[in-house]
């Protein structure tokens, strides 16, 4: 009999970004936890770029944080470079991005891991499920150990059945370079029934900094700013470095042309789709062969060493042909490879098949979470991590599901368009796909989530002070600029830098802050304001203040959401028989199940017309079925109570 | 659950050399089998086939009829369909429709062609309303706008406004969501530039719309003036038949009457009205009440006055009352009383300027300058009404009369309303650009804008901003 360990309540397969996530948010709620990978030297590995963060995903990583998350701190604990994107724009689209130390950040991760009671970590490659009447009881690993748990969340990334492609040559099997593929486990789930389909990515080559002319590149600061992306805890800060900028030009072009064949993504030795916006250098060439040049950034991959990460040319490309394209490129021309750039392909589950926890809709106990949803990158693994990680915690402990809405936060929009619009290349968030980008900030992921977190027990004690004290500071800052007066001598300089009308009285912060072309940064910059002017709650007031009138539309839209949220659709409805309905859209929402109407609508090739009809279809339903005349009221109560 | 089979005849009733009847659904094929055995199992595909269409209950033939199959999802309703082209006559047509029930159809609903035809994606919704628009159709004028229709061109012209509103959003979401790329900015005044050209075609659209939707109701003419000045008579004269009573007695007509009819190719609401007068009984003065109604929402009046009555005060205060609100076509009725002049209409068109010449016997009426146009015209004899009807035609539908027969119409009040809340949305995304509102926060009017187009065509599709985007620069740090 092989060796047993039991007496937990979850059971996570995979340290990468889901996985430490979704284990420690269950692990944070009480639930015994146990997190299962193949090596914890690895936890938290950084497959690709050490960069965390970005336009949406910089939101994200603060969601995530704001959860009680462990991205944020360990971001933190390693950044050695940092950017505010869109810093020119308004602070409504501002990103946060951090390029990691590569070594640091995986031992931040197991440091926060480790402080938690609940969890264990366990080495060992998950090889099959225990299933019991359709739900899972437990795991069996390669090394023989047969793990029980009734819930499981599975984030095995990107190798299940993970094959790696460099130049024309077969295939290897591996699940990311220098790792084992997990075959045993994807055939396991493919004998539940589930759905399987196939993306591929890449990753471009890294070199010896050593060998790297920095008098050919442009340097790019780091900024200085002190920034957090944790909101809870304040973690060291490592020394700051910079990165560089460079440029491919016409010859490199030449030879990308000349062996594309050549290429594993494009000779066709790849099946799967990849992503459009992070495309090979192969993808760029072909797609917009007239653009003169490319950009190129070199990244450090650490403080302690001078390996640097190509950011941009992305290839499966053969060795001697990475190395003969480099030399093409300023400042690249002696440079020597130290990794390969490569192409991966892998199997996913298509997310219809999950409901809004992350749960596989048709086992119960099963929750999915990150690359094997179909999405990239570390942010959404994380993100959706933490939502299958609370919900695993929540179900072994019998307490009520927890899910986002689209106006709450991007991980509400990432899980929402997995589970309603399924995917047709790896997903990536962005601020497009959120219809309330101005609620949905950086700057107010804690004012957001963590009320959230706080209630489901997610915070301890010393985080719900942090907590409690940003929230006061916002109230009180907001109060001081509606309430206090700015006097003419102290303003006016101000005024004038930024070529406003100067004033002759006193007015409220508040109407200064009105006009457009003054910020909060030229207001009080340097002056004594009782707030830091550069902190999150400056920027919070600025886009609240500034531009009141479209917040308040956003507000009022996410309303209307709100309202037909309201509208529940069971999730027995006979969709085929609902005749006025299209069929395509009948077989999508048979499909899909939406559980309520906001959600059925964003289902692609909903109509709106559909949509009226699927209302009184469902009425008409209900009607016909005596015994769930409760629920039309419980939706009138529901109604009443709102408006009440 | 599968759909059933339906079937309808789909020529008018009444006499034609032919009827023609459509089956419809999954067993259109056991249907014909039953319906007409000499075809082929399966029958030939798309080609009119000659065959006896017999009763299946006791296999008498009813007709010799061509048999034309068309199988889904490429036939109009996106289903099997059968075209069953029969004799004439309300019996025969019964008689093979009665036999394609026998043989398992059952009679289509009003319109449930098309509503297949919408829900299996073969038609959107503006075409949907096009193809009710053409069944409806008494009128040249709409028959032609909802044949464009159908063919996509609102759609069209809507989708196309929508691409160009969801270019100029990825144009400016590509600056928000890839800041480090190299692109350089898209200048706010292209944008401006770029968001005025469609909010001018918005405005091109919507100038059709109050024509456009008379096409469907019909423009209000009515009929006015003193009593006995041959309104009635007039009336009967452009209807082609006799509706209203006509007697030489002043005030006959006491309650308002009125009649669809096509003029000039554009169909009308003619209205006929007491006469009006100060001093009238009890039942005449409502009448004339109602009249001063239907005055009040028409699209063009038809001011009566015989030829051989003078013009006069009531005329004057008439069109000093009326004129400044709706077009007033004076008609100098019973022009058969007085010798044959060259007759006709005068336009006095606002672009052309008024015209004050009035051919023949009239004189000229003080104060009426500010007329539409005037037309000497006869019930008896018929002269000048074709004119008047002409006249009526350019008047109310000058608009559509001017342009392109091809160019998209709206003629419906849910299309306009579409229309210009985009309008409004654009407009309002050019005044944030301009007070400096970042691009943001002035992006969610273009969602708005996309979001009411989208609901006149009924089709959403949330990814398409990223496509643009990814078409378009090569984006990929
Ligand atoms: C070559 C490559 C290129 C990439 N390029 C990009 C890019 O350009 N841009 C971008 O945004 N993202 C990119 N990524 C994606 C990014 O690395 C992932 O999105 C992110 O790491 C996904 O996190 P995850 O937790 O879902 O999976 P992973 O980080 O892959 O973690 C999976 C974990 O599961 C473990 N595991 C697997 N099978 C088992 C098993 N049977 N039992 C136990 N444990 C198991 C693994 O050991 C690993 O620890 C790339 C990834 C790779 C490999
Ligand atoms: N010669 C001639 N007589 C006409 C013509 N039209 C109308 N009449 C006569 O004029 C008289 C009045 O005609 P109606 O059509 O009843 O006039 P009306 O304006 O409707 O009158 P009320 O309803 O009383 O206001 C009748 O005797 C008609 O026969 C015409 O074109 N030529
Ligand atoms: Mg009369």
């Amino acid at each position: 009999m092989a060796a047993g360990r039991d007496g937990y309540d979850v059971i996570v397969i995979g340290g990468g970004h889901a996985g430490t996530e979704a284990a420690a948010a269950s692990a944070r709620l009480g639930a015994r936890t146990v997190l299962i990978t193949p090596d914890l030297d690895r936890i938290g590995q950084m497959s690709c770029n050490p960069a965390i963060g970005g336009v949406a995903k910089g939101v994200v990583a603060r969601e995530v944080d704001a959860l009680g998350g462990v991205m944020g701190r360990a971001t933190d604990a390693s950044r050695i470079h940092f950017r505010m994107l869109n810093r020119s724009k308004g602070p409504a689209v501002w990103g946060p991005r951090a390029q990691c130390d590569r070594g640091l950040y995986p031992r931040a991760v197991r440091r926060v891991l480790d402080e938690l009671e609940d969890l264990e970590l366990v080495q060992e490659m998950v090889s099959g499920l225990i299933m019991d009447e359709g739900r899972p009881r437990g795991v069996v690993t390669r090394g023989g150990q047969v793990v029980a748990g009734r819930v499981v969340v599975v984030t095995a990334g990107t190798f299940l059945r993970g094959k790696i492609h460099v130049g024309g040559e077969a295939g290897v099997d591996a699940g990311r370079a220098g790792e084992a593929p997990s075959l045993e486990l994807a055939e396991a789930l493919e004998a539940q029934g589930l759905e399987l389909a196939r993306f591929k990515t890449g990753t471009p080559p890294r070199v010896d900094g050593r060998t790297v002319d920095f008098s050919r590149v442009e340097v790019q600061q780091s900024h200085p700013e002190d920034y957090r992306f944790s909101g809870y805890v304040d973690e060291e800060l490592p020394d700051q470095t910079v990165c560089w900028i460079t440029w491919t030009g016409r010859e490199l072009r030449d030879l990308i042309q000349e062996n594309l064949p050549r290429s594993a993504l494009y000779g066709g030795a790849l099946s799967g789709r990849g992503p459009r916006y992070c495309p090979s250098i192969e993808d760029k060439i072909v797609r917009f062969p007239d653009n003169p040049r490319h950009q190129v950034f070199l990244e450090p991959e650490g403080l302690h060493t001078r390996e640097l990460y190509v950011n941009g040319l992305s290839t499966s490309l053969p060795l001697e042909v990475q190395e003969a394209f480099l030399r093409t490129v300023p400042g690249l021309e002696e440079a020597r490879i130290t990794r390969m750039g490569y192409a991966i392909e892998y199997d996913y589950f298509p997310p219809h098949q999950l409901r809004h926890t992350l749960e596989v809709r048709s086992i119960p106990g099963l929750f999915f979470a990150g690359q094997i949803n179909g999405t990239t990158g570390y942010e959404e693994a994380a993100g959706q991590g933490i939502v299958a990680g609370i919900n695993a915690g929540l179900k072994a402990l019998d307490r009520d599901p927890f899910t986002l809405e689209r106006d709450q936060a991007y991980l509400g929009v990432l899980v929402d368009d997995l589970v309603t619009r399924g995917v047709d290349e790896p997903y990536r968030l962005f601020t497009s796909r959120a219809e309330f980008r101005l609620l949905l900030r950086q700057d107010n992921a804690q004012e957001r989530l963590g009320p959230l977190a706080r209630e489901l027990g997610l915070l301890t004690p010393r985080q719900a002070d942090a907590l409690q004290r940003r929230l006061d500071e916002r109230s009180r800052v907001l109060a001081w600029i509606r309430d206090s007066v700015a006097r003419p001598d102290e303003v006016n300089p101000r005024l004038e830098e930024v070529d406003s009308t100067p004033l002759r009285e006193p007015v409220r912060w508040v109407e200064l802050l009105r006009r457009p072309e003054v910020s909060v940064e030229a207001l009080f910059r340097g002056g004594e304001a009782p707030f830091d002017p550069e902190g999150d709650v400056a920027a919070a007031v600025e886009v609240e203040i500034k531009y009141e009138g479209y917040v308040e539309r956003e507000r009022e839209r996410a309303e209307r959401l709100r309202e037909k949220a309201g509208f529940k659709l069971p999730e027995e409805l006979p969709y085929m028989e609902f005749e006025t309905i299209s069929y395509e859209s009948r077989e999508k929402l048979g499909r899909v199940r939406p559980s309520n109407l906001a959600q059925a609508g964003r289902i692609p090739g909903v109509s709106p017309a559909d949509l009226q009809n699927l209302i009184l279809e469902v009425r008409r339903w209900r009607r016909s079925r005596p015994a769930d005349a409760s629920q039309e009221k419980g939706e009138a109560a529901a109604k009443a109570e709102k408006a009440g | 659950m599968k759909a059933d089979t339906i079937v309808a005849r789909s020529t008018p009733p009444g006499r034609g050399a032919l009827a023609v009847l459509r089956l419809s659904g999954p067993a259109t094929r056991r249907v014909l089998e039953k319906v007409a055995p000499e075809l082929s199992a399966p029958p030939p595909v798309r080609r009119p086939t000659l065959a006896h269409l017999v009763n299946p209950a006791d296999g008498s033939t009813l007709d010799r009829g061509l048999v034309t199959f068309f199988p889904g999802p490429a036939s109009y309703t996106g289903e099997d369909l059968a075209e069953l082209s029969v004799h004439g006559g309300v019996l025969v047509s019964a008689l093979v429709e009665e036999a394609c029930r026998r043989a398992g159809a059952r009679q289509a609903e009003p319109g449930e062609f098309t509503r297949r035809a919408y829900l299996n994606g073969k038609l959107d919704l503006v075409q949907a309303e096009a193809v009710a628009d053409m069944v409806d159709a008494q009128n040249a004028a709409l028959h032609r706008t909802a044949v464009h229709q159908m063919d996509g061109g609102l759609s069209n012209r809507l989708a196309e406004l929508r691409e160009a509103l969801v270019e100029l959003e990825a144009l400016l979401v590509h600056q928000i969501d890839f800041p480090e790329e190299d692109d350089p900015p898209v200048p706010v005044a292209t944008v401006l530039e770029r968001a005025g050209a469609v909010e001018a075609h918005m405005e091109g659209l919507l100038a059709t719309a109050p024509e456009g939707e008379l096409l469907r109701e019909g423009a209000l003419a009515v009929l006015a003036g003193r009593p006995n000045t041959g309104k009635s008579s007039l009336y009967n004269a452009l209807l082609g038949e006799e509706r209203a009573i006509v007697t030489p007695t002043p005030g006959t007509t006491r309650d308002a009457l009125e009649a669809r009819v096509q003029m000039g190719g554009f169909p009308f609401r003619l209205v006929d009205t007491a006469g009006l007068r100060s001093q009238a009984g009890e039942v005449e003065r409502m009448g004339i009440e109602v009249a001063r109604r239907y005055l009040a929402g028409a699209d063009v009046i038809l001011l009566c006055l015989p030829v051989d009555m003078d013009w006069g005060e009531p005329e004057d205060s008439f069109v000093a009352e009326w004129a400044p609100q709706v077009p007033v076509v004076v008609v100098r009725s019973c022009a058969d009383r007085v010798p044959s002049t060259d007759g006709g209409a005068e336009a006095s068109a606002a672009d052309e300027g008024a015209s004050d010449v009035l051919g023949g016997a009239g004189d000229v009426p003080e104060g009426a300058g500010s007329v539409a146009g005037r037309v000497m015209a006869s019930a008896r004899s018929g002269q000048g009404l074709q004119e008047l009807r002409t006249l009526l035609g350019r008047l109310v539908f000058s608009g559509l009369v001017k342009m392109d027969a091809e160019a998209p119409v709206l003629t419906r009040r849910r299309q306009r309303e579409g229309v210009k809340d985009a309008r409004g949305e654009v407009a309002a995304f050019r005044q944030a650009l301009r007070d400096g509102v970042p691009a943001e926060a002035a992006v969610s009017h273009l969602r708005s804008a996309e979001t009411a187009l989208e609901e006149l065509l009924g089709v959403i599709s949330p990814e398409e901003i990223l496509d643009q985007v990814f078409a378009r620069f090569c984006i990929g740090k």
